[in-house]
């Protein structure tokens, strides 16, 4: 078992999104009376489902080493997409941010990223367990 | 992209609703203002905010989309008001121009209180964005903790 195998880099990946994600929300929620300002999402779960591809459907074949690895593998260039929000009310001022549905969904990342940082703890209690041959 | 980036973003907010705060506080407490320094009746003073990138390392613009990013928000300005004042006939004040009229400044106590309950939820909004971060920073640390 490697330490840094494909389960690992999904989890460092998702919290790296995640962080990005809470930034973004944190600039919404500041900038939810600024004229002008449009909220700004981030999407990451597709780019890291190319990555993972679990089930081998997402990329294209690479039957060559020389081959480009399109779709799926590669954690190194995951391409996250950031987008202004196009939906919400938007009020007189241009501005579309909606502060409590910032906060629910904050609130949902964080958890989420607590979630993935007990999973990354538990895979670490995986290889403890087998470097210390279950003592 | 850390979360001292969003720690940042959310104290920026804090700052920008503070100073609304402080010209909300300065319009209720001169509501009744007819004398100033620059002469005339007290004017309103509204806050604008604007919004900007909250990265400012020379790598970190370097890699561009800057506008795509996370923006901090700042309050750009504290413009007066365009209000023009409200005229009372008050002929024995002591600020009461030659037809017996006195100018006070166009505020409005209630519109201003309700601006107040806005800055301070807003406030709010940005420590709990702030909360999240340090939770989730927190929770880094417990990483092979185990």
């Amino acid at each position: 078992m490697k330490i840094d195998d494909k389960t690992m880099q999904a989890l460092t990946a998702s919290l790296k999104f995640r962080q990005l994600r809470l930034e973004l929300q944190a600039s919404n929620i500041a900038n939810a009376e600024t004229p002008g300002y449009k909220a700004k999402k981030l999407d990451f779960e597709d780019a890291l489902a190319r990555a993972l591809d679990v089930d081998g459907q997402l990329a294209m074949k690479a039957s060559d080493s020389q081959h480009f690895n399109v779709g799926g593998g590669g954690f190194n260039n995951l391409q996250p997409e950031i987008y202004e929000d196009s939906n919400g009310i938007v009020s007189p001022d241009g501005n579309n941010v909606d502060r409590d549905q910032e906060m629910a969904e904050m609130a949902e990342n964080k958890h989420m990223y607590d979630a993935t940082v007990q999973l990354i703890n538990k895979k670490l209690g995986l290889l403890k367990y087998a470097v210390g041959s279950g003592q | 992209m850390d979360l001292l980036t969003s720690l940042k973003i959310s104290s920026s907010g804090l700052t920008a609703n503070k100073k609304r705060m402080a010209a909300i506080t300065s319009n209720i407490a001169n509501a009744q203002t007819t004398r100033t320094a620059e002469g005339g009746p007290y004017q309103p003073k509204e806050v604008v905010f604007g919004s900007e990138p909250a990265r400012e390392s020379f790598s970190e613009i370097l890699e561009g989309e800057l506008e795509e990013k996370a923006q901090a928000v700042h309050a750009t300005e504290i413009q007066n008001s365009k209000k023009p004042p409200i005229l009372k006939y008050e002929p024995n004040h002591p600020d009461a121009n030659a037809e017996g009229y006195v100018a006070y400044p166009n505020i409005n106590t209630m519109e201003e209180m309700a601006n107040m309950i806005e800055a301070s939820r807003a406030y709010e909004a940005n420590i709990s964005a702030m909360a999240a971060a340090k939770a989730m920073a927190t929770k880094d640390l417990e990483i092979g903790r185990n």
